[in-house]
């Protein structure tokens, strides 16, 4: 006999407001449906009204676990509009602020991960004490602690701070540190591995008709990152290597994460070592800007969550339209096949494996 | 047949000097009431009101609910750095029924507030209200969209207000003792 239960929109594991309508037999789940749209508010349309560099602050908000990222993606949207080259020195602060941001993401991923398959609120207050070591030089690298608006056309609101550098380091030495407790904690638990591996598994050809992109492709054996296939800023000058798993269980895609922020720490490194001396401030804020050069410009980014997608068409000094692919959305689709046949406890492993922000799927 | 009116009359008037014999009878056993006694009672009837005051602001619940970007900064807030259980702010309750104090953090879409509603009603009372963030309190930075409640106080009533975008988990720490001054009466409505 087939029996429908809800879950959510309010329930401690599915990381924000999305509502699941299960369809399950016994214990096992036959169909599930996910109901989104409780944190809709129409960014696009509000984007429209307002001038290119008012915009940030809501993209920001649209990830706000990585919201350094999405800011980034829409500040090098318009330069690619405006036809404006990054400085040089900006190129690297950047690449080394959206690195040290994709280690706060998949740390804070991590925690909430580890909450949902059993190891309640042990490695989450680990990993929410060494994310906020990195996101206190976030903040002072830009003045804020989560909304970050650091982005301006052309460079940065500011270089980095005096001292960054060894500041840096050392928090980097100390998440390595970390990284291999966590590694050695959470493996050799048989609760945490037998929650995830041969759970949710999206094979290769179905992830490709998905869609689906991100550490979740990443993780089903397919070698396709944008930093690598089409290298922004100064990724191919730092041997910058993907992380490919083959298994494309819920295991593989905490594989993929965790060696994504190894590689993360040895990118952000590199990128400090190699470092240009510098400007890296852009154009201030109230300069009215030049105006739009090309009327449609597309451009394509690396989030922690998955690629991202930006298609804006430009008018001279508001954007006429813009539309946004986002990651998470096209992930969350993949999550009704991924748990049709799976146990109804599964259905949060997969859920938290796929690291859904819901702000970014309604948006 | 019925009495007649007499009859009924010499009846009640039975009846009442039955009363009063008892009566009479009852007060050589009456004692007088103890002065001690009555004072000691009201002593433990202000003290146990004031233990159970005390206990309450002291032990504050929060429901675990958290709608958009704050709830991360309110994740924080329950995590080892701010360490909010050493001044009562306990656990995050995944249960309304458990739960003394709701942290509104996020901005509220028209489709989520039947949910809030919901939930406010199955907290047990007193129960207490904080607006935590811009969206929550004013709607923030998206007062112009078309499904935004333009702060939750249009829905529920709100004890404290916590304002930035977002607030530091420091802030929301500091509307909480304020939360207990109100509890515990240090602060007026």
């Amino acid at each position: 006999m087939v029996t429908r239960i809800n879950i959510g929109p309010v329930h401690p594991s599915t990381h924000g407001v999305l509502r699941l309508v299960a369809d399950i037999d016994g214990d096992t789940v036959v169909n599930l449906e996910p109901h989104i749209g409780f944190l809709h508010r129409g960014v696009e349309k509000l984007v429209e009204t307002r001038m290119y560099m008012q915009n940030p602050p809501y993209m920001e908000k649209l990830d706000y676990v990585a919201p350094m990222s999405y800011d980034e993606a829409y500040v090098a949207t318009v330069e690619k509009a405006m036809g404006v080259e990054v400085k040089e020195r900006a190129q690297w602060v950047r690449t080394i602020l959206l690195e040290l941001q994709r280690i706060a993401s998949h740390l804070l991923w991590l925690g909430t991960m580890a909450n949902d398959v059993g190891q309640f609120f042990t490695v989450f207050m680990w990993t929410f004490t060494d994310r906020d070591r990195i996101l206190r030089l976030l903040e002072e690298a830009s003045g804020a602690r989560m909304f970050y608006v650091n982005m301006r056309i052309g460079g940065l609101i500011r270089d980095l701070p005096p001292g960054f550098d060894e500041r840096a380091r050392e928090v980097l030495s100390y998440i390595e540190k970390k990284m291999k407790k966590y590694e050695d904690f959470l493996e050799k638990d048989p609760l945490f591995t037998e929650r995830m591996k041969g759970v949710g598994v999206l094979s290769r050809e179905r992830a490709i008709a998905l869609g689906v992109t991100g550490p979740v492709l990443r993780a089903s054996g397919i070698n396709y990152d944008v930093r690598k296939d089409n290298p922004y800023y100064v990724y191919d000058k730092l041997g910058f290597q993907t992380q490919v798993r083959s298994d494309g269980d819920c295991f593989a895609r905490y594989k993929v994460r965790m060696l994504e922020m190894t590689e993360s720490i040895r990118l952000v490194r590199a990128a400090l070592d190699k470092i240009p001396e510098g400007d890296a401030l852009g154009m201030p804020v109230k300069l009215i800007l030049p105006s739009a050069k090309n009327r449609m410009v597309t451009l394509s980014r690396e989030l922690p969550r998955g690629e991202c997608l930006m298609y804006m068409v430009a008018d001279s000094q508001r954007p006429y339209r813009l539309s946004i692919r986002s990651p998470t959305f096209i992930n969350l689709a993949a999550l009704k096949e991924m748990s049709r046949g799976c146990k109804t406890a599964d259905i949060f492993a997969i859920s938290g494996s796929l690291d859904l922000i819901m702000g970014d799927v309604d948006r | 047949m019925e009495a007649p009116p007499y009859e009924k009359e010499r009846f009640l008037n039975a009846e009442k000097e039955m009363s009063e014999l008892v009566r009479a009878s009852m007060s050589k056993y009456e004692s007088k009431p103890n002065v001690m006694f009555a004072k000691l009672s009201e002593v433990s009837k202000a003290l146990s009101k004031g233990l159970v005051n005390w206990s309450r602001v002291r032990s504050l619940w929060p429901l675990q609910f958290g709608l958009s970007c704050c709830a991360m900064e309110l994740m924080d807030f329950g995590s080892a750095r701010i360490d909010a259980e050493r001044r009562g702010y306990l656990f995050f309750r995944a249960t309304p029924r458990q739960a003394d104090v709701m942290v509104v953090a996020g901005w509220v879409t028209k489709s989520m507030v039947p949910e809030i509603k919901r939930l406010y009603e199955q907290m047990l009372t007193p129960k207490y209200v904080i607006a935590y963030g811009e969206c929550a309190t004013a709607g923030g930075p998206w007062w112009e969209s078309y499904n935004i409640i333009k702060g939750i106080d249009q829905v529920l009533p709100v004890d404290v207000y916590v304002v930035g975008c977002p607030p530091k988990p420091e802030n929301l720490y500091a509307g909480f003792m304020k939360l207990q001054k109100k509890i515990g009466g240090e602060i007026e409505d």
